[in-house]
């Protein structure tokens, strides 16, 4: 039981949860309190146990089913459809293993040396043959299976740490004995075809157990590798489904940067000793400064003022930096937020009315200030945003800038960027596009680069967290 | 005060406490009891983890002590803290004392010496203030510890619990480490506002108490508003349960679907019509953008009613009491 549980741990650490030792052993001192006849008692003793976080309970119960259950049931089905075969020509096996003890012990026949296996199968003892195909399955390897091609592969190797072969042979060397001790040809007929159907059931038990071992291993292995790569995955390649998971994804790591933030705040807090607090807060100790006080340093949280372009190329960058961003608004002071495509227009409002994913989709319809069916015009809009917002910008103000610079050859304007680099605190750009393609074609980047402080490629929401993290201190 | 003998007794003696809970919960609070380990108990806001604490610490007899957790909460408002005043006042009183002993000293390190050996006098447990967490380690008695909300705290104070938790014992400096006389019973619960550390985590048995079934809900209000009736009770589970569905900014949870049972029995209403509903739906839902989503989808939900019962209408009293009976007999 325990070295079934401890495999269990291993597979649930398998799926990404995370399962220490002291956990396991929490779950067997848990277990020899409960009786273990309650399954959803035993289940729910595990869970507590072993999974400690919400989100992973339905992992969990994915994963207990398919490893506490079914493969017993599976057994008896195959080995049901054996032996039912047999009674439905009308041949009772009770009555025939009878006879063949029977036949063992009086009638002079030799058992000869029966494997274990051989006995488990002749008299259907399926538990029994349930831990024979664990072991013999672990023994090869089974539990390192990876892909539906290695199937095959491991049954037979399964089957034949089992020695199925070898059982066969005893069986039917059995039968042959027993033929001469003067069994009549009817039942040793009978237990021929007994025999072949019970070879039969285990070799196809054998290959479910496989079967089984491979969902097991390989459940939420794909889900995982799903979660890491749309890390990685550039956002210019995303389905309709994969916005959907990339929207968790945001908000999981915007919420670690939130933890790590109340962190970091803590320990710059502290300042110098504030000796005016001091002595007041220890007048009651006759001014004897038992408790210090201390200056907090005060938090520089930055303004934040984005301008993101809309147009269709780089919708799905502006949209999760958007999310980003004001996931993590209290780490800001303010954020005022634009877009552009030619015309620029200011959508703040929305944030404030609405909710973060509404308010975001709004905005990139343009927010019914902008026309979003033009061609970008990266000169044309800072331009606008100079005459109308010049006033936003203080030197305590980040701006940030999200677009691919692709201008279509319009005028670049880089004078406006440069008078607002000149009045912010920094300007900063993200470009979804490769450094090497910056200033090819119709790319102003290269003009624009002179009053960035800093200029990052943003293609994939690892680079995303990365940039909005720096931002923060 | 006993322990549990088996979780169909925990189960019994919950809901003699009026608390409806499943197997689930049971199994945790069983093995919280058996193994003396700490339990995190997570899930939505108004599920009832709070209380759970409670009802627990009536139904094993132990003293609830509570310590709700905030942003910078520390060890002095959480364990114990050394009473500067009395001790000056002390000093002041004892001056004569304090002479007296030292007459004898020649030079001022003798008499520091001498004042030294009188340390203990004066960090000593006549000086301290004991706080929750201490209070629940040295009783004599059984104690319930709730630590509620403990995401709330800061992560300093949530590593400096571990002590406590794991080995049930804290560290005074200047008194040494105090062993726990009898093993409290811990609950901690968390909304989640931020996640706990794997160490916290680790040394805790978890509980997630998520919105109830509808069944366990329709079993809750029976218990808890019995007055209300058994068609009124059906018609406010199905409608919160619809109500969770929808996108909600707070999505109602139990404590809103009480308060909601009670409000409409204060107003003598028996069944749910679009007018009581509107003008009661501030109970359950906070936001005003929430209540305007939940009009659009109650007129959907009374018409569907209004079809059922239409269909239903030749014998709407006759099959209606029997599917309510069955439910409640499924448990």
């Amino acid at each position: 039981m325990e070295k079934k549980i401890l495999e269990f741990a291993n597979i649930l650490r398998k799926s990404g949860i995370r399962v220490s030792t002291a956990e396991t052993i929490d779950s067997f001192v848990a277990l020899e309190e409960l009786s273990l006849e309650d399954r959803e008692i035993f289940k729910d003793a595990l869970r507590t146990t072993m999974v400690k976080r919400g989100e992973e309970i339905a992992t969990y119960d994915h994963l207990f089913d398919l490893f506490w259950s079914g493969f017993y049931d599976n057994l008896r089905e195959s080995f049901g459809q054996a032996t039912g075969g047999m009674s439905e020509m009308g041949i009772d096996i009770e009555d025939l293993l009878r006879a063949i003890a029977q036949m063992l012990q009086t009638g002079g026949a030799e058992s000869g040396d029966l494997s274990e296996l051989a006995r488990a199968l002749l008299t259907t003892d399926l538990s029994q043959l349930e831990n024979l195909i664990r072991m013999a399955a672990e023994q090869a390897g089974t539990q390192r299976i990876e892909n539906f091609l290695q199937v095959g592969f491991f049954s037979r190797r399964t089957l034949e740490q089992m020695g199925v072969e070898g059982a066969a042979d005893q069986l039917r060397q059995l039968a042959d004995r027993l033929e001469q001790a003067g069994m009549s040809p009817e039942q040793i007929q009978a237990l021929r075809n007994l025999i072949d159907r019970l070879l039969e059931a285990v070799r196809r038990s054998v290959r479910a157990y496989t079967e089984r071992e491979l969902q097991k291993q390989n459940h939420d292995y794909m889900e995982k590798f799903r979660r890491e790569t749309l890390l990685e995955k550039s956002f210019y390649h995303l389905t309709e489904d994969e916005i959907r998971k990339m929207r968790e994804v945001v908000e999981r790591l915007a919420q670690r940067i939130k933890n790590v933030l109340s962190i970091r705040r803590r320990r710059l807090k502290r300042g110098k000793l504030d000796l005016h607090q001091t002595l007041r807060r220890n007048m009651s100790h006759g001014g004897i400064p038992f408790e210090l006080i201390f200056k907090q340093r005060k938090k520089d949280r930055p303004k934040l003022v984005i301008l993101t372009d809309v147009s269709s190329s780089v919708a799905n960058v502006s949209r999760f930096m958007l999310q980003f961003v004001y996931t993590l608004q209290e780490a800001f002071t303010k954020i005022r937020s634009f877009v552009f495509v030619a015309e620029l227009g200011e959508v703040t409002p929305l944030f404030q009315e609405k909710d973060i994913s509404d308010a975001i989709e709004a905005a990139l319809e343009g927010g019914d200030t902008i026309n979003v069916y033009t061609r970008s015009n990266f000169g044309y809009a800072f331009h606008h945003f100079w005459q109308n917002f010049l006033s936003a910008i203080d030197n305590k103000t980040t701006v940030l800038i999200l677009g691919d610079a692709r201008n279509n050859y319009n005028d670049p304007r880089a004078w406006c960027l440069r008078d607002i680099h000149n009045k912010a605190k920094n300007v900063v750009w993200l470009n979804p596009e490769n450094p090497s393609a910056w200033g090819f074609g119709d790319s102003v980047m290269d003009k624009y680069l002179p009053y960035c402080d800093v200029a990052e490629e943003c293609r994939n929401l690892r680079q995303l967290s990365k940039i909005v993290d720096s931002l923060l201190l | 005060m006993s322990k549990f003998e088996s979780v169909e007794q925990v189960l019994e003696k919950l809901s003699k406490e009026h608390y409806i809970a499943d197997k689930n919960i049971a199994t945790v609070v069983f093995l919280a009891d058996k193994l003396e380990k700490p339990v995190l108990i997570e899930g939505p806001a108004g599920v009832g983890k709070t209380e759970l604490a409670k009802v627990v610490a009536n139904a094993t007899g132990r003293r609830l002590i509570r310590l709700q957790c905030y942003e910078g909460l520390d060890e002095a408002k959480a364990l114990y803290e050394w009473e500067y005043s009395k001790q000056l006042l002390y000093t002041q009183i004892l001056k004569e004392k304090f002479t007296e002993k030292m007459a004898g000293s020649r030079s001022l390190r003798d008499a520091a010496e001498k004042v030294g050996e009188e340390d203990s006098v004066f960090f000593s447990h006549h000086f301290i203030v004991a706080r929750p967490l201490l209070n629940a380690i040295t009783a004599e008695e059984p104690q319930l510890l709730l630590i509620d909300e403990v995401d709330k705290s800061d992560p300093e104070f949530e590593a400096f619990l571990l002590e406590v938790l794991s080995d049930f014992q804290v560290t005074v400096p200047e008194l040494g480490t105090i062993q726990a006389k009898q093993i409290p019973l811990v609950f901690l619960t968390s909304n989640n506002a931020r996640e706990m550390s794997d160490a916290l985590k680790r040394r805790c048995l978890h509980l997630y108490i998520d919105y109830p079934s509808q069944e366990l809900e329709t079993r809750i209000l029976e218990t808890k508003v019995p007055s209300a009736g058994v068609h009124m009770i059906q018609d406010v589970v199905s409608m919160m349960h619809r109500l969770r569905q929808l996108d909600l900014k707070k999505t109602p949870s139990i404590s809103e679907t009480l308060d909601w049972a009670r409000a409409l029995l204060a107003l003598n209403a028996t069944e749910l019509d679009e007018n009581l509903v509107n003008q009661t739906f501030n109970v359950i839902l906070k936001y005003e953008g929430d209540v305007r989503k939940a009009q659009a989808e109650l007129d959907k939900l009374l018409q569907k009613k209004a079809g059922e019962a239409a269909a239903k209408a030749p014998g709407a009293a006759a099959t209606a009491n029997p599917a309510a009976t069955k439910k409640g007999a499924l448990h």
